[in-house]
């Protein structure tokens, strides 16, 4: 043992140490996400759970976990007490999703094959055994057998119903909407040119005025469509039997799928959780964002990603390339080089705050004020937006790729630009022609980095125009296509929001936890695939030695 | 042309246009380089210039002036929120409306209850609206001024004034002239009337509407004569405007302190001695907004805020205390007018010098000697954006004051204050309250040592975890391992810290609350895992299942993990041995301090795992840098590995290493969403890792989207972010520089 400490072997263990933590807490965060998101999607069964004192629950259980000691009463504190955390659901009958019961109150749990979880458009699951299917007053389906078999091409013709509507008051209401409130602010403008007598413009705004009226008119005709379909839709309603052996009757219409966890094959199990992650990817936030999926935020993400490399990949370029390839090599550029260096180390909240002071509120409430006085004090670019947010984090990222282009830069070797020139070609061709496609690897490795990066920023984007909920996308088939002024929707921003300021936080952590899946996996992609491309490019440059 | 000419004339175009092609991209990228550059720096610089207006005072320009008397000689005078319309109360009892603008007359209105009166002297109360005359014969006269505001077809603004005699009584029944007064009515609408006779006689008067359940209630009337408690000569009067506190200033020095919340029993409670006997007299009273602080001016021109506040030790539980004082005038303070919108007031004195000021900041905000004449009267504008000041022999004058920042000092920022309410001065952040008198409160030192607690518990956590991981694989492990590990540890430091806090926040906060003792424990447990760890690889080779030495890492993991698991069931276990069964009572019993549940160690460990990859990959990077012929010296000489990577390997790295650490700090001291996440976000300064606390970051992050722009908060904000940006971008060069001369250093090796 002494001869252990002597030689200090006790010591390189405790270094080891220090490491096996490290290693731990990461593989341990990776293992903690996925297991608490695939929660959301994997079909755990439904217990009946009836109580010593006559009442029954239907639910999964959650959580099983003995009572902490010190919260117990004197006389329990030998025995200890273990107690089940219930997910009834149910939450337009109950009010609360999950239950607590106490291990000594539970009489009897058991698994009825027949219990059901409906998934529906509004106030969460509904956990009850399916009784029979009516149209219009009249029983078509009775019996547990024949409903399980016998109700998927219901639920897929309403659904077929439900995606019309949502057609017709998304794409086609919005359409509508959205040129109705283009004539208005036209309105607005015309009414300002003309402040000092409106009479002359009298007849111009008539003329607008007339088409809204045309444009109402087509509106009525969509809502017409709508509340025939929806009549339609509505003949079909199911009944369910909850736990305690009410009747309720539910609208077809709301209902997003039925499923019988408790006799799933694993097969079924399968497809379900497919059918889950497809729908988190492709629909929209249903439920004050905690259910459905997130394509809003993924799209937005993507989008103010794209837009940021429009502005901070040349920008960037074009910097190394002057401090590397044109600008006299001093005293002057190397302290540029360590500003830029420690311009990447600056708190992302910093460029927050200026991208608020400048591009917002200066900028944008400049050009409110020259292009858009109509409508002041309503802000159009006065206020946050996807495109402010964007060059908030291009700002943020030019150093990122600025770093890694000069670094691209300074690893082609001196002899290939000599070479270059000595054959006759003009400096501009030799960075063209021989330079950029050289460093072309290693500049594509610092966009991915920075777009890694931003994709991951959320403290900056808080206050330049990301929401919790976004109506429209920033980018739509209504003129001219691109919403730069438009809030939008961030995957990071949905972890803060849905985790921390939801009013239903547990009900909604499934889902938070597979966001945060998603947003770890997109960061760590672009990261890997930067890691490959940067190691290929250093294999090259090793074999080509002059 | 022949074939050959052509050729030359193609290629001499080529050559042309080839040259003009390298100028034009030689001059773009000369101009983009230097763009970017200065934008980049550019942003420093837009910080500062946005914050900076915090610091300078207030402008004040004269608008308007009245020289002539034509209307009569002025008492008192007051303006419009507008200010376009002034009244004045000319001594022969008339109020005039002038419009500043022409100095035209729009409005004369005499009362003829008031004919052939005299007035003496004349206030108004904090609305601005009433007024009270003092006129000779003892008798008052209550007077109510207000302004319509009405909008014509072409939205222009019209502005009516009115005015209206409520009532005039006989105050001073041996009819003697009144000489000085001050009036107030509290918000039901109840007066307050204290008012000093030609004889020196003291005369209190209110009257008070009893509110009963049916409807009307009755009127009673209560004047009292003062005179006989106090004997000194009185010079000057206040009143809050709740009618609750009265104050009566006399020559000596005195302020007489009368609590007259019992309408029918107004007790001198009292006497302060204001001037510490520097025989100088009061010569001005005025409580400021909120009724908290008295502004007390004397005849050496000195200007002090007297509070009353708690005090547990005096019999009566409440005591006055001078709690601000400010830039005093050179003669006698005559006049002083509180704001209706925040703490600052105007004192004129004697010498026609007039000085805006802000209570709690103590900033002289203005100073200004239009004219060489005593000042009799000055008012705010209802806004607060102007004041009308009356000077001796009827001169009137209009200014217009803009005063942005008035709370503001490097000073309030920095220092303790001494606000309203408090005991005594303290570093306050609260940035809005409920109620329109409440006053924000702009300290940066808890927001700076919740910056430093969340570092440095960031710190304490990673730098040691880090530093030991990065030695174990530079110097120790496997290179196949390595390899393998470093790219892992790389790939973490790109981790979104959303990501991070979510999980503190929701996941480990409440895991913690649970078994934090085990989390104590695992400080015992583990090293001794590690002890049994080592002596089982050593002695029994046999357990080493096939690793070879450099792998022991990966020995130890499951030896880790043993060892959480074995604190964690152990918890409850020493939790009663050591805490007498319940942490948190204990912590309160013991050290006084409560458990939050997102609490300093919470962000210590997440912040910690946040900047574990930064630390690690800068620190790896210098021990494996470390010139190998070194290391191989010392072992060649016989010293062990460990020797070796001790004395030799770190000493030689410690540059890198210290950078790394200033990097990771750099990182930490700026990080945003994981201490909104994981802490409570309350601005308190408390040093106990238990609590939780706000960063600088954070707090941008959580009071930015509700700052006006270019309000006071929003430029004390960007103050905030100035700070950050120095304190990161001094950290990153300093790193930086450490960096580039090791870098040098290992060339000579």
């Amino acid at each position: 043992m002494k001869q252990l400490f002597k030689t200090g072997e006790v010591f390189i263990w405790f270094t080891g140490f220090g490491l096996a933590v490290t290693l731990l807490m990461i593989s341990g965060l990776l293992v903690l996400i996925l297991l608490k998101g695939s929660d959301y999607y994997y079909p755990s069964k439904l217990a009946s759970v009836s109580t010593v004192d006559g009442k029954n629950y239907l639910g999964q259980i959650v959580r099983e976990e003995s009572i902490p000691k010190t919260n117990l009463p004197d006389s329990l504190k030998e025995k200890g007490l273990d107690r089940y955390n219930l997910k009834i659901a149910n939450r337009d009958l109950y009010g609360l999703d999950f239950k607590w019961i106490e291990e000594p109150e539970v009489q009897s749990i058991t698994y009825h094959e027949d219990a059901a979880v409906i998934e529906r458009m509004e106030f969460g699951n509904f956990n009850g055994f399916p009784n029979k299917l009516m149209k219009d007053g009249q029983t078509i389906l009775e019996g547990d057998e024949n409903l399980e078999s016998g109700i998927s091409p219901y639920i897929s013709e309403i659904t077929d119903y439900r995606n019309e509507l949502n057609r017709l008051s998304k794409s086609e209401v919005g359409k509508i909407n959205y040129k109705i409130e283009q004539l208005r602010s036209d309105i607005d403008k015309i009414k300002y040119e003309n402040r000092d007598d409106e009479s002359k413009a009298q007849d111009k705004i008539n003329e607008i005025n007339n088409e809204i009226e045309e444009l109402n008119s087509n509106y009525a005709l969509i809502t017409h469509q709508v509340d025939s379909i929806k009549h339609i839709a509505s003949r079909y309603s199911l009944f369910v039997r909850t736990a305690e052996g009410d009747e309720k009757e539910i609208d077809l219409l709301n209902i997003v799928r039925v499923y019988y966890p408790n006799r799933m094959s694993i097969t079924q199990k399968a497809g379900f959780m497919i059918s889950k992650v497809y729908e988190f990817l492709v629909e929209d936030p249903r439920e004050s964002n905690t259910e459905g999926g997130v394509f809003p935020a993924i799209f937005g993400t993507v989008m103010m990603v794209i837009l940021m490399s429009f502005v901070s990949v040349p920008f960037g370029v074009i910097a190394a390339l002057y401090l590397r390839e044109y600008a006299k090599q001093g005293s002057f550029v190397r302290l540029v080089r360590i500003a830029v260096n420690n311009l990447a180390g600056i708190p992302s909240i910093v460029f927050g705050v200026f991208g608020l002071g400048f591009f917002i509120y200066f900028v944008g409430g400049t050009i409110d004020q020259l292009f858009y006085p109509e409508i002041l004090p309503t802000p159009t670019w006065g206020t946050g937006g996807i495109l402010w947010a964007s060059l908030t984090l291009a700002l943020l990222t030019v150093p990122v790729v600025i770093v890694a282009t000069e670094e691209a830069l300074a690893s082609i070797p001196r002899g290939i630009r000599e070479a270059s020139l000595a054959l006759g070609s003009t400096k501009w061709q030799t960075v063209k022609k021989i330079v950029l496609p050289a460093a072309a690897p290693g500049i594509l490795t610092g966009v991915i980095l920075a777009m890694a990066r931003g994709a991951g920023e959320v403290a900056p984007l808080m206050i330049t125009g990301v929401v919790k909920l976004a109506p429209n996308l920033p980018l739509d088939g209504n003129f001219p296509f691109f919403h730069l002024d438009r809030k939008f929707m961030h995957l990071g921003f949905h972890i803060f929001d849905v985790g921390f300021q939801s009013p239903n936080v547990e009900a909604a952590l499934p889902m938070v936890y597979m966001t945060t899946f998603l947003l770890i996996l997109i960061v760590v992609l672009l990261n890997i695939s930067a890691m490959l491309l940067r190691n290929r490019l250093r294999k090259n440059y090793k074999s080509a030695t002059f | 042309m022949s074939g050959k000419e052509v050729e030359i004339k193609k290629k001499k175009t080529a050559h042309l246009r080839a040259v003009f092609f390298d100028k034009i991209a030689k001059y773009s990228i000369y101009a983009g380089g230097i763009a970017v550059i200065i934008a980049i720096t550019g942003i420093l610089a837009f910080i500062v210039v946005e914050a900076f207006p915090l610091l300078t005072g207030a402008d004040g320009k004269e608008a308007a002036v009245i020289k002539e008397k034509k209307y009569g000689l002025p008492v008192l005078t007051g303006i419009d929120e507008y200010q376009e319309i002034a009244y004045m109360i000319t001594d022969s009892a008339s109020v005039d409306f002038i419009r500043l603008e022409s100095k035209t007359l729009i409005k004369k209105v005499v009362f003829p209850e008031l004919k052939n009166r005299k007035v003496l002297t004349a206030v108004s109360d904090i609305s601005k609206k009433n007024i009270a005359l003092g006129l000779d014969s003892g008798k008052v006269a209550l007077l109510n001024i207000d302004y319509d505001v009405s909008f014509d077809k072409k939205n222009n603004r019209i502005i009516t004034p009115q005015v209206s005699l409520i009532t005039s009584f006989i105050l001073d029944s041996s009819l003697q002239s009144i000489t000085s007064m001050e009036y107030q009515v509290d918000e039901d609408g109840n007066p307050t009337l204290a008012a000093l006779t030609k004889s020196e006689r003291l005369l209190l008067y209110s009257k008070y509407k009893e509110t009963s359940l049916f409807g009307d209630g009755e009127i009673t009337e209560y004047k009292y004569d003062l005179s006989n408690i106090i004997k000194s000569k009185i010079t000057s009067l206040a009143i809050d405007s709740e009618c609750k506190k009265f104050m009566a200033g006399d020559d000596k020095g005195f302020v007489y302190y009368f609590d007259i919340s019992g309408k029918d029993n107004p007790r001198m409670e009292k006497r302060l001695d204001v001037l510490n006997n520097s025989k100088n007299g009061i010569t001005a009273l005025k409580f400021i907004l909120g009724d908290q602080s008295l502004i007390v001016g004397s005849s050496d021109g000195k200007i002090s805020s007297w509070m009353k506040i708690t005090d547990d030790s005096s019999s009566t539980g409440w005591k006055w205390v001078e709690a601000h004082t400010f830039e005093s005038h050179s003669a006698a303070i005559t006049a002083i007018a509180p704001s209706t919108r925040n703490k600052s007031f105007i004192t004129g004195s004697s010498d026609g010098e007039i000085k805006l000021h802000y209570l709690t900041s103590e900033k002289m905000l203005l100073s200004v000697t239009e004219y060489k004449l005593p000042v009799k009267y000055i008012e705010f504008s209802p806004k607060s954006d102007g004041a009308i000041i009356l000077y001796k022999d009827g001169l009137v004058s209009n200014y217009k004051i803009d005063s942005p920042h008035p709370e503001v000092t490097l000073f309030s920022l920095f220092g303790k204050v001494w606000y309203e309410d408090y005991k005594q001065p303290e570093y306050v952040w609260q940035s809005t309250g409920g109620t329109d008198e409440f006053e924000p409160k702009f300290s940066l030192i808890p927001l700076i040592i919740g910056t430093l607690k969340g570092t440095f518990y960031a710190m304490l956590f990673a730098v040691p975890l880090a530093l030991l991981g990065a030695l174990y694989l530079s110097t120790f492990s496997h290179p196949d391992l390595r390899n393998k590990i470093k790219p892992i540890v790389e790939l973490l430091a790109a981790l979104p810290s959303v990501v991070i806090g979510f999980l503190a926040g929701l996941w480990l906060a409440p895991l913690l609350e649970r078994i934090l003792p085990g989390v104590l424990l695992m400080l015992i447990v583990l090293p001794v895992t590690v002890i049994l760890g080592v002596s089982a690889w050593r002695y029994f080779p046999g357990l080493r299942f096939g690793l070879k030495s450099g792998y022991e890492v990966l020995f130890m993991i499951p030896l880790v993990i043993l060892g959480i698991m074995i604190s964690i069931e152990l918890s409850p276990w020493f939790e009663s041995i050591i805490f007498g069964g319940d942490f948190r009572t204990w912590l309160l019993d013991s050290f006084n301090t409560n458990y939050d549940q997102r609490n300093s160690i919470v962000v210590g460990f997440a912040m910690g795992f946040a900047v574990i990859p930064i630390i690690f990959t800068i620190c790896e990077d210098a021990l494996s840098s470390v010139p190998q012929h070194l290391s191989s010296a010392s072992l060649a000489l016989g010293a062990s590995k460990w020797q070796t990577s001790i004395r030799v390997v770190l000493p030689t790295a410690s540059p890198g290493i210290f950078s790394a650490i200033m990097i990771g700090l750099g990182r930490a001291v700026g990080e945003t969403m994981i201490v909104l996440m994981a802490t409570g976000n309350t601005p308190i300064l408390s040093f106990s890792p238990f609590n939780g606390f706000r960063t600088l970051s954070a707090n941008i992050a959580v009071e930015i989207p509700e700052a006006p722009y270019h309000g006071t908060l929003y430029r004390v904000l960007f103050v905030s972010a100035v700070l950050l940006f120095l304190l990161t971008f001094i950290v990153n060069t300093v790193a930086e520089i450490v960096r580039q001369r090791l870098r040098k250093k290992y060339m000579h090796i």
